[in-house]
C-alpha cells in the first residue's frame, strides 16, 4: 500500500506516537522510511545561525551540529522504537514545511505521517507551537500524497482498521480523499461510513434556526454523497452513511467516537491561511487535536510522474 | 608573512576554502586571525594612487565640519547623539586617516575601519542628502570597504557572502539545477489553485525576464509562484533565467567589486541570450541597486544602464494597477492601518518613490505615511549587509530604534516591506523590540486583493 514513507518530526515528545506509528507502518508495509527533522528557522537574513525551532535559541548552523542532531535524533528513536529499523535520517534547515514538501517530492514518498500538537504541551516554546500549526497545515494543503496526521496520544495504532469514516465537505478535494478512503477499506476490509456535517456555526441569515430547513439538507446531502461516492462503490457493502448537523469539527469527533473509528479520512483544502489564524487551524486541525483516531488528510491525486 | 588560514586578503573562489570558512563557529577563528593580519601597505597605497581620484579627495578636504549630516543618521539618533556616530567623524577616522596616511596604517586602524564601515553605517546615504555640499558620504563608505576588503578586513559573514557569489553566482549556495527545479516544483505545486500555471525557464523574447534573489528558491519558493500567478493573472508573457537568475549582490556589500561584476554579468549574460524586452527585480532593494545602478559601471556598460531596460517589482506592480492590468477588488482592500518602509536602494538612491505611493492609493484604506518618508525615509536599520553580521547585531538593533519610533507613530501594525533586508530586519525589529506589528511583501497582498479572471480560477465540479 506504501512503498515510502517520510516521518516528519520536531524529534520533542510531542511527535513520539507518530514516531510509533511511522516505524510500525513501515515495517508492517516493507516500506522505506526517511525521517526527516527540520531543526531551524533561518533567521538574521544571511547570516550563519538559525532560530532553534525547539528552544526558540539562536544556533550556529554547521555540519558537525547537523550530524549532532541527527545522532541525537536516531538515538531517540532507537529507545522509543520496540523494534527499530534503521532508516535515513535528514536533518536540515530552512521553513519546514517547504523542507518537508521539497524531500517528500525528490523522495516520490507516498505517506507522509506528522505530529500534531496537543494541549499537554503547554511547556513548548510559542515558536514552535506556531510553526508547528503552520507546518501541518502548509504541509497537508500541498503535499501530493496522503498525509496521517498523529494528534492525541491516545491515537490507536496501526493495527487492524475495522471502522474508518470518511468525512466530507463534497469539495473537489474531498474527492480525493473518498478514492484514498475506498481503496484504504477494501484493502483492509472495514466498514466505511461515509460521514457529512452540516455547518451551523455559520449562518448569518438564521436559515437553520428552522428545523424543517435543517431536516431537508440533511436529504439533500445524503442524497449527494450517494450519488457522488456510493455510485463509485459497486459491491461494496459495508457502508453507513450519516449527516449530522452542528459545528463540524464537533460533529466529526461524536461521529467517529460512536462508530468507533480507527481512522479518519479528510480533506484538508482550505486555502492559504493568514499564519496567526492559522495556529487554530481548519476543521481537519480541529478534529486532530480532539478525535482519538489519527486522521488522514488527502487534497490531491497522486503526483504524476514527468516524462 | 602572517600564518593565517582564514582569515587572508585572498577573495574565496571556492568551495574548499569557502567550507573551512563555514566551519568557523561565529567566524571566532577568522577574527582571532584577523589580529594578526598583516596590511599590505604598499598595496594600499598604491590602490589608493589608482583610484582615489580628485572625487573623494575633494570630498574629504571639502567637510567643514558642519554636523548637518549628524541628525539625518539613524545610528546617531539611535546611540543618544553619540558624536563618534556623526558620519563625517566616520568617514574622516577611517577612510579620511587611510588617505592622509597614504596607506600607511597598521592592523589596528583597518580594524577599527572595518568596524565602522559595517558596524556603524548601511550605505543608506541618507547623510549625503542633507550635506550642503553634497557631500556622498554613501559612495565613500562603499569606497573604504572595497579597501578593506582588498586587504581582507571585512567581517565573515560578508566574506562568505562575496565567496558565494564567486562560486555560486548567488548569495547562497543555490545552483542551477536547484534554481530550476524549485520553478517546476512551484508550477506544480500550485497549479491545483492555478489551473495552467506556467514558471517559463529560458523562453526566449519575453516581454519579461523575472529574475530573484537566492533566498527565494531557497528558503521562501512561494514567493516565486505568487511572482507567477500576478504575472499570469496580468496577462504578462514573462519567463525566468535558467542562469543568470539571481539578481542580490553580497559581493557588493562586501566591497568585493570583482564579485560583483561577475554577478551583475551573469544577469546581463541572461539578458543577451534571451533577449527579452524588460527585466523586473523581485522585491529586493540592494539587488535593485547592484544589478541596474551600479551593476553597469561594474560590467563597463557604455551607456551606463543595464542593456535592457530593467524595473523594480514595486514599478511593475504600479504600472500593472494603473494600466488594469492587475485589477483590485475594492471589497478586499486593506481596511485596517497601513504604513510603508522605502527601501533606501530602490527610493533614496533609486528615486522610485512614488512608486509606492501610487501602489498604496490602490490597495489600502488607510495608508498612514511614515515620517519622514520617500527619499528622507529612515533605513529600515539591516541594509549594506549589516543585518546578516553577528559580530554587529547589537549596533543594528540598536540602530533600529529610530525605524521603531517611526512605526510606532503611524499607529499602523501592518508594515509593507517590498525589499528582502528590509523584510527581514523588520521582523528582527518585532523580535526585539515586540511592538506588535506585522510585515508583508506586497505580493502575497496582492494576491488577497486581486480580481482573478475566470480561466485562471480552479475548477470545483
Amino acid at each position: 500500500m506504501f512503498k515510502k514513507i517520510l516521518f516528519a518530526t520536531t524529534g520533542t515528545p510531542s511527535c513520539d506516537s507518530a514516531a510509533r506509528v511511522a516505524f510500525d507502518m513501515a515495517k508492517r508495509y516493507n516500506a522505506e522510511l526517511v525521517t526527516i527533522n527540520v531543526f531551524g528557522v533561518p533567521s538574521r537574513s544571511f547570516s550563519q545561525t538559525v532560530t532553534d525551532i525547539r528552544t526558540g535559541d539562536e544556533v550556529d548552523l554547521h555540519d558537525d551540529r547537523l550530524e549532532e542532531i541527527k545522532n541525537e535524533l536516531e538515538k531517540t528513536y532507537v529507545q522509543l522504537i520496540k523494534d527499530y529499523t534503521p532508516c535515513e535520517t535528514v536533518v536540515t534547515v530552512g521553513i519546514p514545511h517547504t523542507e518537508i514538501l521539497r524531500l517528500a517530492r525528490k523522495k516520490e514518498i507516498d505517506l507522509i505521517v506528522i505530529g500534531a500538537r496537543t494541549s499537554a504541551e503547554e511547556n513548548e516554546n510559542s515558536v514552535n507551537r506556531h510553526i508547528v500549526g503552520r507546518t501541518l497545515q502548509s504541509v497537508a494543503r500541498s503535499a501530493r500524497c496522503p498525509v496521517l496526521v498523529i494528534g492525541r496520544t491516545a491515537a490507536s495504532f496501526w493495527g487492524g482498521i475495522s471502522n474508518i469514516v470518511f468525512g466530507t465537505d463534497f469539495s473537489k478535494a474531498s474527492d480525493e480523499a473518498f478514492k484514498f478512503a475506498f481503496n484504504l477499506a477494501q484493502t483492509f476490509n472495514s466498514s466505511l461510513h461515509l460521514f457529512h456535517a452540516i455547518d451551523i456555526s455559520a449562518d448569518p441569515f438564521e436559515i437553520t434556526k428552522n428545523q424543517e430547513v435543517i431536516e431537508d439538507r440533511i436529504r439533500d446531502a445524503r442524497e449527494k454523497i450517494r450519488s457522488k461516492y456510493l455510485s463509485k462503490m459497486e459491491g461494496f457493502n459495508d457502508y453507513e452513511i450519516d449527516v449530522w448537523e452542528g459545528i463540524p469539527y464537533v460533529e466529526i469527533v461524536k461521529y467517529a467516537r460512536e462508530s468507533f473509528a480507527d481512522l479518519i479520512v479528510m480533506s484538508h483544502h482550505t486555502k492559504k491561511m493568514d499564519p496567526e489564524k492559522a495556529v487554530l487551524g481548519s476543521t481537519v486541525e480541529q478534529v486532530v487535536l480532539r478525535s482519538n483516531a489519527p486522521v488522514i488528510s488527502v487534497n490531491h491525486p497522486a503526483r504524476q510522474k514527468k516524462q | 608573512m602572517s600564518q593565517n588560514i582564514l582569515c587572508t586578503q585572498n577573495p574565496v573562489n571556492d568551495k574548499e576554502a569557502l567550507d573551512a570558512l563555514l566551519k568557523d563557529k561565529r567566524g571566532q577563528q577568522y577574527y582571532d586571525e584577523m589580529t594578526r593580519l598583516e596590511v599590505d601597505t604598499a598595496a594600499l597605497s598604491k590602490s589608493l594612487n589608482d583610484t582615489c581620484h580628485s572625487r573623494i579627495r575633494t570630498w574629504l578636504e571639502l567637510c567643514a565640519h558642519c554636523g548637518m549630516c549628524a541628525d539625518a543618521c539613524a545610528f546617531y539618533l539611535s546611540n543618544e547623539k553619540d558624536p563618534k556616530q556623526v558620519p563625517s567623524y566616520k568617514i574622516q577616522s577611517t577612510l579620511g586617516e587611510i588617505v592622509r596616511r597614504k596607506g600607511n596604517v597598521d592592523n589596528a586602524l583597518m580594524r577599527y575601519a572595518m568596524d565602522v564601515a559595517w558596524g556603524k553605517c548601511t550605505c543608506c546615504n541618507r547623510c549625503g542628502l542633507y550635506c550642503p555640499f553634497g557631500i556622498d558620504m554613501g559612495v565613500m563608505m562603499s569606497y573604504l570597504r572595497g579597501l578593506l576588503f582588498s586587504q581582507g578586513f571585512v567581517p565573515w559573514e560578508m566574506k562568505i557572502g562575496s565567496g558565494m557569489h564567486r562560486i555560486f553566482r548567488a548569495q547562497m549556495d543555490v545552483t542551477v539545477e536547484d534554481w530550476v527545479e524549485t520553478c517546476e516544483w512551484m508550477e506544480e505545486e500550485w497549479e491545483d489553485d492555478w489551473p495552467g500555471l506556467k514558471i517559463p525557464v529560458d523562453k526566449e523574447n519575453a516581454d519579461i525576464m523575472y529574475t530573484v534573489n537566492a533566498r527565494e528558491p531557497k528558503h521562501y519558493p512561494e514567493d516565486i509562484a505568487e511572482a507567477a500567478v500576478l504575472f499570469s493573472i496580468a496577462g504578462e508573457n514573462w519567463t525566468v533565467p535558467g542562469e543568470g537568475w539571481e539578481e542580490t549582490s553580497l559581493a557588493m556589500f562586501a566591497g568585493d567589486w570583482e564579485g560583483s561584476q561577475l554577478q551583475a554579468q551573469s544577469v546581463y549574460d541572461a539578458m543577451d541570450r534571451l533577449k527579452p524586452k524588460r527585466m523586473i527585480v523581485t522585491e529586493c532593494g540592494h539587488a535593485y541597486r547592484a544589478t541596474v545602478i551600479e551593476g553597469p559601471y561594474w560590467t563597463g556598460q557604455k551607456s551606463g544602464k543595464t542593456p535592457i531596460e530593467t524595473l523594480h517589482y514595486v514599478e511593475w506592480v504600479a504600472e500593472a494597477l494603473r494600466t488594469g492590468k492587475l485589477k483590485i477588488d475594492p471589497a478586499k482592500k486593506i481596511k485596517e492601518p497601513v504604513t510603508l518602509h522605502d527601501s533606501c536602494n530602490y527610493v533614496r538612491n533609486g528615486g522610485l518613490s512614488q512608486c509606492g505611493r501610487e501602489i498604496m492609493s490602490y490597495i489600502a484604506e488607510d495608508f498612514r505615511e511614515m515620517t519622514p518618508n520617500g527619499d528622507h525615509n529612515f533605513c529600515c536599520g539591516g541594509g549594506g549587509g549589516m543585518n546578516g553580521i553577528g559580530k554587529y547585531r547589537e549596533e543594528r538593533n540598536t540602530g533600529q530604534k529610530v525605524k521603531r519610533d517611526q512605526i510606532l507613530a503611524t499607529g499602523a501594525k501592518l508594515v509593507i516591506t517590498p525589499c528582502h533586508n528590509c523584510w527581514d530586519a523588520i521582523r528582527d525589529l518585532e523580535e526585539v523590540y515586540k511592538i506588535g506589528i506585522r510585515w508583508s511583501f506586497l505580493k502575497p497582498l496582492l494576491l488577497d486583493m486581486v480580481i482573478v479572471p475566470e480561466h485562471l480560477k480552479p475548477k470545483e465540479e
